[in-house]
């Protein structure tokens, strides 16, 4: 069993729903850095939401929730990755639901959207993972716009937006910008010396 | 439009996700607009949107289907959670089939003339007249151009037909089938629809690396500010949502 980063949720009990937080985690520790951001949303502030999984397939990360007890019911899961592999989106889970690639970058905040207007809590969050996969197949100027889009639409709808990013894999113009749109701070990055 | 409007003509609310926003308020009431769009890009799903949200308020609701039939149309449409059958049940939506149309009026020929496009236009108007209609879609407007042999006939059908349902207080989609809709294209099939209705928009595809993402944008929309920006169109089973295009990803070519 995995111990979550238990200051990660003491940082949550001082943001505000309308807040943005950029989540900075290593290559390494993604998967505790995000586990320890939805465990407490879900199970300390019942929340529900949106987790757009750009870095892996939806049902690999349900399944690793799951082992850690967290549960996957309410979160909403849109898989940008799986379309891509043939075969990939034959699963068993019905909270996915898949975009063909992480070009569509308007398409993933549409759906977004649909699936918040149809979310039953009151108080809602989308996690956006990650920023340095959509890099891969986006443009570093359309990407740092659909930050700055995706951030204030949230914002705006008051729903507590978190963006993972691994900032060495990251263009360092939209980390700039990410530094400039996002209210708050999770900073787990790891700096590798070599 | 600068400063302030003087006087704002009242609106046709669509209820279709961000098309309210884009139009400032909604559609002019009265209005004709041609909806040109190529295929699969959203025009039938939207234009059913748009008389499904307008049964919700109690309004009388008419669509005229020329591409496909209505049981196939209706089939279709079902899987959208928006759309309720009780609506066509109750009347409040009523679908007629072009060939029924043609058939009443006894209109066989491959062509028509005057004659004809003037019994149509006045069936069409008997309809509106009948039920109340206060929103009509005709899908499309270029299968039924196809009969008009000239681009002059087809101006006065469309002309006529536009004024007449405007005189009865009824917001219109004319639905056209576009074979392309970039900056060069035509707006519609003939070249003709364009000039003389109250409002344009084109629904399109724009390809992203090889991905073909959904877009609606308004041209021309007489009575009223509007947007001119293209916006990205996803169709979720709850409707159409809009979104503004990214900029850096607008196809420019």
């Amino acid at each position: 069993m995995i111990e979550l980063d238990q200051r990660i949720a003491e940082q949550l009990t001082e943001i505000t729903l309308n807040s943005s937080l950029q989540v900075r985690c290593g290559a390494s520790n993604s998967f505790l850095v995000t586990a320890s951001l939805i465990e407490p949303l879900i199970n300390e502030f019942q929340m529900g939401g949106v987790y757009i999984s750009a870095s892996r397939p939806a049902p690999e990360l349900i399944e690793t929730l799951q082992e850690i007890d967290i549960p996957t019911d309410g979160i909403q899961f849109i898989d940008c990755v799986s379309s891509a592999l043939l075969g990939g989106t034959e699963n068993q889970f019905t909270n996915i639901s898949y975009i063909d690639s992480p070009i569509m970058l308007e398409n993933i905040l549409l759906r977004t959207l649909f699936h918040l207007r149809q979310m039953p809590t009151e108080q809602n969050f989308v996690i956006l993972d990650s920023v340095n996969a959509l890099a891969i197949y986006n443009e570093e100027k359309m990407l740092a716009e659909y930050l700055h889009t995706f951030i204030n639409t949230f914002r705006a709808r008051d729903v507590l937006s978190a963006v993972v990013t691994v900032p060495d894999q990251t263009p360092p113009s939209v980390l700039a910008n990410l530094d400039l749109y996002c209210t708050d701070l999770v900073d787990r990055g790891q700096v590798v010396i070599s | 439009m600068l400063g302030g409007a003087q006087y704002t003509r009242d609106r046709c609310v669509t209820g279709i996700h961000g098309l309210d926003e884009i139009t400032r308020g909604g559609i002019p009431y009265g209005a004709t607009v041609l909806i040109g769009g190529t295929c699969g890009s959203g025009k039938t799903t939207m234009t059913m949107e748009f008389l499904v949200n307008g049964a919700k308020m109690g309004e009388a609701c008419a669509y005229f289907a020329a591409t496909e039939p209505s049981v196939k149309l209706l089939e279709n449409i079902r899987q959208y959670t928006f759309f309720d059958m009780e609506m066509v049940d109750k009347g409040l939506i009523n679908v007629f089939d072009m060939d029924v149309v043609y058939s009443w009026l006894g209109l066989t020929k491959a062509t028509f003339d005057r004659d004809d496009i003037n019994s149509l236009v006045k069936a069409i108007t008997d309809i509106v007249n009948t039920i109340g209609v206060t929103r009509l879609v005709i899908d499309s407007v270029t299968t039924l151009c196809y009969k008009i042999p000239n681009d002059q006939l087809i101006r006065d059908f469309l002309f006529t037909l536009g004024k007449t349902l405007a005189t009865q207080g009824c917001t219109s989609f004319l639905v056209a089938e576009i074979t392309s809709a970039g900056a060069k294209a035509h707006w519609s099939s003939f070249g003709v629809e364009e000039a003389i209705l109250d409002g344009i928009m084109v629904m399109g595809d724009i390809d992203r690396m090889g991905h073909l993402l959904r877009y609606l944008q308004v041209v021309k929309m007489r009575g009223t500010d509007h947007s001119r920006a293209k916006y990205a169109l996803e169709l979720t089973p709850m409707g159409v949502m809009m979104t503004p295009m990214l900029k850096w990803g607008v196809d420019t070519s």
